[in-house]
């Protein structure tokens, strides 16, 4: 059991006022700092938090099933996590496992686990909640007009639906309170809401759901709150009136300035934290210094959701990826750049394209000039020293899209171009081969929010004995 | 002054697949007080800059960390075909020489 009985009873009956959440890291499997993990357990935190995942990354992990970590780090971070988990006897709790949440990163994740279990000597009861939203369900939402989309995404079909390689919903309180509540000691969630992870045990003592919604939001990116922001695990101690936010490293300082600044961190709103639950209103949040590096918060408001929803993520494979990686120095070569790209593509496809289709994409990146963002609006083009070019194709097959930048290769380092001198090649190549197959390329294709009559039937909770 | 002259913090980022965030941290309440007065010429030069329509350019003002987020939607998805910059941490650079 998982100790959390004891916990809510003590703060029903007034015997503690406090709960204390250990946040061990904003992505686990990029390393967990030692010393500042370490000194968190000797504050005996009443659980141990930690994300693992983040739509921020981009499609392909959802899309292919792999993580975004390496498997060593990865295996590193959870035995750290783990054994000090055990070690007090608290629950941890992991949410978006393996990187995007899906079934492919859930049971890689979960094997890892098992393997650390049995190498340590480690006995627990294992809880994990898949986040996969079967096709039917996302189809059936779409007929009767419950699904709509995020910011400017365009209206779900059911082809998308039918094309997508993982479909996950955001998984929230309810499924870790149910998780908490069946006295699991490790807690492994598919796709998840950052907040669900740390604000679940709070919430289920009854304490302010707004504080508790803010206090996950800081603490689920460990200490990026501080001055200097860092990946050191911070703690937080919550109860009814607010919660202190302190870095486990002493290096770190959580001042008001730097809590009242992560706020703005990868939200497009400074003062409303959108949860499927409900928002949470910050206008009147307060930060206050407690001394020179711990900071109380209060004052978030919560205003409930009227309606229940989940909000989905799916990525669809968009063809074979693969690039071309060149660079010039050539003053007059990257004077004509442009014109010499354009000019490529049309070389390429009568060559590759004699006996088939146009079936492919080919584009540049020029970098130097615009392969990081557009020319500036009233600045003048830049004329670099010199300028890397990322070729890149999206093709049927990886035979083709190699075809095609192989293609490229050979034909960019010899074209003609106004006055030029240096006719033995155009192209400097970092290493050979320069052309390289970086396998299925995905997009997001649904980012859109399903209204749902029960939650908790679309996020099914799994139990297992892990016995030495 | 220019805006990098004023910031101590000046940063892009995705908030979302869909949505790009400029975060304007000021050091001081001066300079905070300065650039927040001038919000709607600050609102009007991102979309000018960013090729963006004025409404979709959304300013929120955010004293409790004297700062000030500029939210603008993404042209591409994060991670579509075409994108540039798929955590959108280096789409900044044309706010750095807005004269408020």
């Amino acid at each position: 059991m998982n100790g959390i009985g004891t916990l809510l009873d003590d703060i029903a009956s007034g015997r503690r006022r406090s709960i204390r959440i250990l946040g061990a890291s904003g992505q686990l499997g990029y390393g967990i700092p030692a010393a500042a993990f370490e000194a968190g357990l000797a504050r005996r935190p009443d659980m141990i938090g930690c994300d693992m995942g983040s739509i921020d990354i981009g499609p392909a992990y959802l899309g292919s099933g792999k993580m975004a970590t390496s498997r060593t780090s990865t295996k590193q971070d959870l035995r750290r996590v783990l054994g000090g988990a055990r070690q007090l006897g608290v629950p941890l709790v992991i949410g978006s496992a393996g990187s995007a949440g899906a079934a492919p990163h859930l049971e890689g994740t979960l094997e890892l686990v098992r393997e650390i279990a049995a190498e340590d000597g480690l006995s627990f009861t294992l809880a994990y909640m898949p986040a996969d939203i079967s096709r039917s369900a996302v189809k059936a939402a779409l007929r009767e007009g419950r699904i709509r989309p995020v910011d400017t995404m365009p209206d779900l079909t059911e082809a998308d639906v039918d094309a997508a390689a993982h479909i996950v919903g955001q998984m929230g309180v309810e499924a870790f309170q149910r998780a908490l509540q069946s006295g699991a000691d490790v807690i492994i969630a598919g796709r998840a809401c950052d907040t669900g992870i740390f604000s679940a045990l709070p919430i289920m003592a009854g304490l302010p759901v707004g504080l508790a919604i803010h206090m996950a939001k800081i603490v689920e990116c460990a200490s990026i709150c501080c001055r200097p922001g860092g990946r050191d695990a911070i703690l937080a101690t919550i109860d009814r009136d607010g919660f202190e936010l302190e870095s486990m490293n002493p290096e770190r300082a959580a001042t008001p300035a730097s809590v009242a600044g992560h706020s703005l961190y990868e939200q497009a709103d400074p003062f409303t934290i959108r949860e499927p639950a409900g928002a949470v209103d910050l206008s009147n949040a307060r930060f206050e210094a407690l001394d020179a590096r711990r900071t109380r918060v209060s004052g978030a408001d919560f205003r409930p959701a009227s309606r229940q929803t989940i909000k989905l993520e799916g990525a669809v494979a968009v063809g074979s990826r693969a690039v071309l990686l060149c660079a010039a120095a050539d003053p007059n070569f990257i004077l004509h750049i442009a014109g010499v790209v354009d000019r490529i593509k049309e070389v390429v496809r009568d060559l590759v394209c004699e006996n088939a289709p146009e079936d492919y994409q080919l584009a540049f990146r020029l970098y130097g000039i615009d392969g990081v963002r557009p020319l500036d609006v009233d600045g003048a083009p830049p004329s670099p020293h010199e300028v890397f070019i990322l070729g890149e194709c999206l093709a049927p097959n990886p035979d083709r899209a190699m075809q095609v930048m192989r293609t490229t290769k050979q034909y960019l380092l010899h074209l003609g171009f106004e006055g030029r001198m240096s006719t033995a090649g155009n192209l400097a190549f970092p290493f050979t081969p320069p052309e390289v197959d970086l396998g299925p390329a995905y997009r997001f294709n649904i980012y859109h929010i399903m209204e749902v009559d029960d939650i908790a039937a679309h996020f099914p909770l799994f139990l297992e004995e892990i016995k030495i | 002054m220019r805006l990098d002259q004023m910031v101590s913090v000046l940063r892009s980022k995705n908030a979302g697949p869909l949505v790009l965030t400029f975060d304007l941290v000021f050091p001081d309440e001066d300079r905070f007080n300065h650039v927040a007065a001038a919000a709607e010429t600050l609102r009007a030069e991102v979309a000018r800059r960013y090729g963006e329509a004025l409404e979709r350019v959304a300013v929120h003002i955010y004293r409790p960390a004297l700062a000030i987020k500029i939210s603008i939607p993404r042209k591409v998805m994060s991670g579509d075909p075409g994108d540039r910059d798929v955590y959108g941490a280096q789409q900044h650079a044309p706010l750095l020489g807005i004269d408020l």
